[in-house]
């Protein structure tokens, strides 16, 4: 089949790896994906550098010079006013101008997302942005079997009224039905009980208006027992929320793979153990894969940006770099406006 | 061309030396199959790489160079080869294919794969009959050991190798007596001139390009041969009308678009090549009335995406160093892809 040519920017700079990797990533990506360019942002003689090592096709990829970038450790506001050719910044305003369709970053999350709103503009309808994230659960779903639940708002928004719970329900669900292929994603709210009086004041209100919102398949609320079962398909929540869960979830992860370390180490009967459910835990090891997925999307700008995990190495930066190209053919944006005109 | 000049044609201004697999020729041998498949192929089956007998066709017109073409394909499919190019509208001046058979009945096993004992005496044989005043341009690709050759014999005929380091090269590569005497026979017999201007190696197998930087900025490694017609026409070789011609064929027949022609010029940039002037020429061709043009419409966009690949850039790259050649350090790159010996390009 073929496919739409995509631009996708890539923020070069600011990654836990360095730029190098972020560049491999591009690299694997134009030979993988041939209706997908990449436009590498960042220093040029840096990414030239990185470049000439690397296995890529010069036909799919072009650079865009910028002098500096945030560091992790910087004020987010304050950084981005005294660079204002800082890569992040440069890279946003080229998907603005429309020199690229989607933008991915491994950098300083709140740089990101404070570019992007300087930059795009937040779809009619939409009062926050919601910064999704992608977490393993038990089951599939959709058309591409993924093993992974959708979750927002993580971060972007602490405290959502019920207009905010509905809009994210909503960018949700397009975003799952576009990426996972999943046509009719089960939608939750994360709630202390499942009866729909349960929770604050904005959770029972959001509840009485996604029942009714048409063509949303609304499953009710969850609570956080189900996020990693995987009863639902998209998850909605407030920022603060949804960021004690997703860190408890990845807490969860390192415990149990400290655990294992540990019990490999105590005993020989454990060592056996271990090595009889090795097959187990490779599938686990599979699953809870972050990289294979690339990266979470904030939503609700009409530009789309994949932020993807600042340990990224290359193959999650190919990856994200897939999902950008897929929102951006499948036009995210005007598919979240539909739903939120329902 | 007058009738004088066909019964005894001016003597040849330029050389172009070509390889024929995975430079003109979109040619699979990695596998068994892929070689049957190969061999079992018809004429009009073979697909050349865009844009190279558009190339090779704009390089001809000026009617005072030659075309001569040193391939590792066997003798046997000589008729098929040359069906091909005549369909392509390529004419050839010299056209040498390998005796794989012979090497099979004498013995000969490490003739079968070893590109240096083979092309080597070749194109030195097809030099001392040259003019000493012709310049060249050689294309190749990555799959074998073209840039390690090229190389050499450019730097033989300047003078730049001694005999001494050419016993040990022949020597470690592999070559075969008779070979490495018909390399020395030949090489005594050319005049010492600096003739070779570029070598393009056509990134089949999309080889980083860094892998390539310890044989100077003579070599450049290029992507497709819209690059090659660029670096031609900063060289002095083709003019912008016939760059464009070449991206018209590239466009039309390869799906190429304005993306991957800007970025491919831009990559040329990155690495420190100087194309500014070459192109002002291509804007200025373009904004000239030619219908041909038509197919690379709508022209602003076209300019525009230059102009944008070129600015992106901030200040120009510093060319690449001009260094020596170390050949005895890069021996490696002689040996067959197979050869163990052979260092790889680390995955990425």
């Amino acid at each position: 089949m073929a496919h739409k040519p995509v631009t996708i920017a890539f923020d070069v700079m600011g990654s836990d790896h360095g730029p190098a990797e972020i560049v491999r990533g591009a690299a694997q990506l134009s030979l993988e994906s041939p209706h997908i360019h990449a436009l590498l942002v960042g220093d040029r003689a840096v990414i030239d550098d990185a470049l000439a090592q690397a296995r890529h096709s010069g036909e799919r990829i072009s650079v865009q010079h910028a002098s500096t970038f945030i560091a992790m450790d910087e004020k987010p506001g304050e950084a981005l006013a005294k660079k204002p050719d800082a890569s992040v910044s440069v890279a946003a305003r080229l998907v603005a101008e429309g020199e690229a369709d989607a933008l991915v970053s491994a950098g300083h999350t709140g740089a990101c997302v404070l570019a992007c709103a300087r930059h795009f503009q937040l779809l009619p309808g939409v009062r926050r942005a919601a910064l999704a994230a992608v977490y393993p659960t038990r089951i599939r779903r959709g058309e591409k079997e993924d093993p992974f639940s959708l979750i927002l708002d993580v971060g972007a928004t602490v405290e959502a009224t019920a207009d905010d719970l509905v809009t994210f329900a909503v960018m949700g669900a397009a975003y799952a039905r576009i990426i996972s292929r999943n046509e009719q994603p089960k939608v939750a709210l994360l709630s202390n009980g499942t009866e729909p009086t349960k929770g604050p004041r904005h959770v029972v209100e959001a509840h009485a208006r996604l029942g009714g919102l048409p063509g949303m398949r609304f499953i009710g609320n969850v609570e956080g027992v189900d996020i990693p079962k995987g009863t639902a398909d998209v998850v909605v929540t407030d920022g603060y929320v949804g960021n004690v869960c997703l860190k408890m979830l990845e807490g969860v992860h390192e415990t149990v793979v400290e655990l294992a370390q540990y019990a490999h180490k105590e005993s020989l009967r454990w060592r056996a153990g271990l090595a009889m459910l090795s097959g187990g835990i490779q599938r686990i090891k599979d699953i809870t894969d972050w990289e294979q997925y690339g990266g979470a999307p904030v939503l609700g700008f009409d530009r789309i940006f994949i932020k993807a995990h600042g340990r990224s190495q290359a193959r999650a930066i190919a990856n994200a770099g897939k999902v950008a190209a897929k929102a951006a053919a499948n036009e995210l944006g005007k598919t979240i406006q539909q739903g939120l005109a329902r | 061309m007058s009738l004088p000049d066909r019964i005894d044609p001016p003597p040849p201004r330029r050389i172009y030396r070509w390889d024929l697999d995975k430079t003109y020729l979109q040619t699979e041998f990695d596998s068994f199959r892929d070689l049957l498949r190969t061999a079992f192929q018809k004429a009009h089956e073979k697909q050349a790489v865009p844009g190279a007998s558009a190339l090779i066709r704009e390089l001809a017109s000026a009617g005072d160079s030659r075309l001569c073409i040193v391939s590792g394909s066997p003798r046997q499919l000589r008729s098929v080869l040359e069906e091909k190019l005549k369909l392509d509208g390529v004419v050839w001046d010299e056209f040498v294919l390998k005796d794989n058979v012979g090497n099979l009945m004498r013995g000969r096993f490490r003739a079968l794969r070893g590109q240096v004992g083979y092309k080597l005496p070749a194109i030195l044989e097809s030099r001392a009959l040259a003019p000493v005043e012709a310049e060249e341009v050689l294309f190749g690709d990555d799959a074998e050991a073209d840039a390690f050759i090229y190389s050499l014999y450019a730097d033989m005929i300047a003078g730049r190798v001694d005999e001494r380091v050419l016993g040990q090269i022949l020597e470690q590569a592999a070559v075969y007596p008779d070979e490495a005497q018909r390399v020395l026979t030949a090489w005594k017999k050319i005049p010492v001139s600096d003739p070779v201007r570029r070598i393009f190696i056509h990134l089949d197998r999309l080889t980083p390009p860094a892998h390539f930087a310890d044989y100077g900025p003579r070599v450049v490694p290029i992507f497709n041969y819209f690059q090659a017609a660029l670096v031609l026409l900063a060289d002095g070789h083709l003019t912008a009308p016939q760059v464009i011609k070449i991206a018209v064929e590239m466009v039309q027949t390869a799906g190429h678009n304005i993306i991957t022609l800007s970025n491919s010029f831009q990559d040329l940039l990155r690495r420190g090549l100087p194309l500014q002037q070459a192109a002002a020429a291509l804007v200025q061709a373009l904004e000239g009335p030619n219908a041909l043009l038509q197919a690379l419409r709508p022209m602003p966009d076209i300019l525009s995406a230059f102009t944008k690949r070129l600015a992106a850039l901030g200040t120009q790259p510093p060319p690449p160093t001009v260094r020596a050649v170390d050949y005895l350090g890069l021996l490696h790159h002689a040996l067959p892809r197979t050869h163990k010996g052979r260092k790889v390009a680390p995955p990425t």
